[in-house]
């Protein structure tokens, strides 16, 4: 039975996955994984153009994947982004349950977030178009419009691999870590 | 509570429903209500980079939004997603759009660059503003 999301035990489980896959994987990371979503929280930790851009921001963000059982993605991936007043406390992937009760919530298909992270597809314009899709306070996002493109710009500047371009044994590897992820922190 | 609503099929045009989903929240501020109450303009809006495009007639406190072009708009703006998303943040000053910041700048020199289009600015100059101050986020 996976541990209760929000203890310090699934914390402390979740953070010793990410060093372990830190220490066994080298850059760069796959797209969606928690050494790759350790990466973009770094950078957006760290980037003073953020920052600067979300001084007024207030609640999280989270980015949620739709399920491709084909790459190896069979459940809905949930990017939880803990951001406050230009901080960014942590980014985590996190159990739906948790996700779905973020403050801003972005689902897209597997390709459209693909697309954004490698700058072929501009966030703004995907909502426009309904390839992503937001739920939470719109007018909230738009005034923040500009934090928001940072948000995005820092996730394509990873350079991430992308899972439906692994090889069978690659995606069998993020198979088996998102299934460990499944039973012990119930992501 | 203002009257906005979609046009048949424009629930099925992403920016129709952003759009008046933004506006609907805007309009529950009494001054924006007021000049949603004198506006009878149709304003055309095309996010070009999107490809997407809508018609939002206003009738003196009733909204349709039309998911495309509809009739002959008295308003065309024509844009990428992103700018049209700087107009809704544009600072009201006064009780005008104020476009002397940063905002309105950045606003001011797309227009410059032909990078934002719109027609009607001069012969609609009433209702542009009227508008500008139902759209702006401030």
């Amino acid at each position: 039975m996976a541990i209760p999301y929000g203890t310090d035990e699934w914390v402390e489980t979740y953070n010793n996955i990410v060093k372990e896959r830190m220490e066994s994987q080298s850059p760069p990371y796959i797209m969606g994984t928690p050494e790759w979503v350790k990466q973009y929280e770094e950078l957006i930790q760290n980037d003073a153009e953020y920052k600067e851009a979300a001084k007024t921001w207030e609640g999280s963000v989270v980015i949620k994947i739709l399920a491709k059982p084909e790459i190896g993605l069979d459940k809905d991936l949930y990017m939880f982004m803990d951001l406050w007043h230009g901080d960014c406390n942590y980014v985590r992937i996190v159990p739906a349950e948790v996700g779905e009760a973020g403050d801003y919530v972005i689902t897209g298909e597997y390709e459209r977030w693909k697309a954004v992270m490698a700058k072929e597809l501009d966030t703004v314009k995907g909502m426009m178009q309904g390839k992503l899709k937001l739920k939470g306070d719109l007018p909230t996002i738009v005034r923040a419009v500009k934090a928001a493109s940072r948000l995005v710009d820092l996730s394509a500047s990873t350079n991430p691999r992308f899972p439906d371009e692994l090889d069978d044994a690659g995606k069998e590897d993020l198979r088996a870590l998102l299934k460990r992820a499944e039973e012990e922190l119930g992501i | 509570m203002a009257d906005v609503k979609l046009a048949p099929g424009a629930d099925e045009v992403a920016m129709a429903v952003m759009l008046s989903d933004m506006l609907k929240a805007n309009l529950e501020k009494p001054e924006k209500l007021k000049e949603f109450n004198k506006l009878k303009a149709r304003v055309y809006i095309n996010a070009k980079d999107a490809e997407t495009e809508i018609t939002m007639d206003f009738n003196r406190g009733t909204l349709t939004v039309y998911g495309g072009k509809e009739g002959s708009p008295d308003i065309s703006i024509e844009t990428d997603a992103a700018t049209l998303l700087d107009l809704a943040n544009i600072n009201i000053k006064y009780g005008m759009p104020w476009y002397f910041d940063e905002t309105g700048m950045a606003v001011v020199k797309k227009l410059l660059r032909k990078e934002l289009r719109i027609k009607g600015m001069f012969t609609r100059l009433g209702a542009l503003t009227r508008l500008t101050k139902i759209m702006s986020l401030n």
